[in-house]
């Protein structure tokens, strides 16, 4: 608000033309006068204002789909000074030099995907090597070495944001994080029909040489991670969380079975 | 140090047979109390689950999918355990930690076991902080396998 309090007092310096536009919160006034104190950024808002868009009518489009998160986060351009309504994840929107790690930035905005655990693996993959091309390290070599920095950064984020939201089983963890549930506690359980299920299964698998045979215990585990999978899903839409974290347990420890027969296979 | 621990391991054949622990680190290794708890486990196996002088611990650690199962044979007369199996399915630190567990409840009285912290394993195998957990587990499975041997008692005894 300290922020929004010293820009506002500039508003006396507005040129008429900026008046025109008739913005409906103080956020978006706010970023329309830190541009005019920036004269060598005058030029490349003019063609972007005359557009028949405004920029900052852009931002409220996606604020209103993306989810309430994005309202509260802003972020400041360390470069040219520009202040985005949306935590800028990469580029600044105004003057393209890369940002910083923005930690309010979560994996799915990373890749433009509604906050829920169903996705589609496909565009999810595209979507990620697009983002890789955009950091590929020869496109930022002639930038500043802060610069490359911070894309090497970013490029980290997005790999890691990459795999949590592939794997069906970390992306369910996740996905509770950002509900405030953390997932990981290191809490021993005692359920007797759980914990002989998965003891005779680890035997099994211990037991089983055959690699046909093996096959077909991972195809039912499998099976059995699907349906807890599905599972999970129904119990995190319907808010049951503990019975979404029983969830993710099970699917853990058919998760480690798994490993387990590739380990033997 | 670590060098010469890496050839003995090599030499012993024990590099293709060690698990990878659950954290990677590369200057990372297993304690040699472990090592020796890995590759001479005592008292692998089970008991009869339905035999009344036995009593089964079974925990399992879900954020890691460890699994451990111990057992405890107890002497009706003197309370004493007599002898004590396990089975885990976990990393190097949860097989350790059990098997550790078994040899320390031998021989003593089931209200003795129930004070074995999961310091003391944890301290044994010099386990690292991330492996804290599985010593935990350990500490769990023998109260556990106290709680139902005494459970199975009250039942028998009030049939």
């Amino acid at each position: 608000m300290n922020r929004a309090r010293k820009l506002v007092a500039s508003i006396s310096t507005l040129s008429t033309r900026r008046r025109t536009y008739s913005p409906s919160s103080t956020f978006r006034t706010i970023s329309i006068n830190s541009q005019t104190h920036h004269s060598s950024r005058r030029e490349s808002f003019q063609p972007s204002s005359s557009s028949a868009k405004p920029l900052w009518l852009r931002f409220s489009g996606r604020e209103f789909s993306s989810g309430s998160s994005d309202t509260t986060s802003s972020s400041v351009c360390w470069n040219c000074g520009f202040l985005s309504e949306k935590a800028a994840f990469l580029f600044c929107e105004s003057c393209r030099s890369i940002q910083p790690i923005d930690d309010s930035v979560d994996y799915f905005q990373i890749f433009d995907l509604e906050k829920k655990y169903e996705l589609d693996a496909g565009s999810l993959e595209g979507k990620y090597k697009d983002w890789q091309k955009k950091l590929h390290p020869d496109l930022v070599h002639n930038k500043s070495q802060k610069e490359r920095d911070y894309a090497a950064d970013q490029s980290a984020k997005v790999t890691e944001a990459y795999r949590t939201l592939t794997k069906r089983l970390s992306r369910a963890m996740y996905i509770m994080k950002l509900n405030g549930k953390n997932v990981n506690e290191e809490e021993t359980i005692t359920d007797p029909t759980l914990l002989m299920e998965i003891m005779e299964l680890r035997e099994t698998i211990a037991e089983a040489n055959d690699s046909k045979e093996l096959d077909q215990i991972r195809s039912q585990v499998q099976e059995k991670l699907k349906q807890w999978s599905d599972s999970f899903v129904e119990a995190f839409e319907s808010q049951r969380f503990d019975e979404a974290v029983k969830c993710i347990q099970r699917m853990t420890y058919y998760e480690r079975a798994c490993e387990e027969i590739v380990k033997k296979l | 140090m670590m060098m010469i621990r890496q050839a003995a391991k090599k030499a012993l054949g024990l590099t293709s047979r060690q698990s990878t622990p659950c954290s990677v680190g590369i200057f990372r290794s297993y304690h040699e109390n472990v090592i020796d708890h890995y590759d001479n486990p005592r008292n692998v196996g089970s008991f009869d689950k339905n035999d009344p002088t036995v009593g089964t611990g079974l925990v399992g650690a879900p954020a890691c999918g460890d699994v451990m199962k111990l057992q405890i044979k107890v002497d009706e007369k003197t309370g004493q355990i007599v002898d004590a199996r396990f089975k885990t399915f976990g990393c190097g630190s949860a097989i350790a930690s059990s098997s550790v567990a078994t040899e320390w409840v031998k021989g003593k009285a089931m209200e003795e076991v129930l004070t074995i912290k999961n310091t003391e394993i944890a301290k044994h195998l010099s386990l690292p902080p991330v492996k804290l957990h599985c010593s935990m587990l350990a500490e769990d499975a023998i109260k556990a396998a106290v709680k139902d041997y005494k459970e199975k008692r009250v039942k028998t005894n009030g049939a």
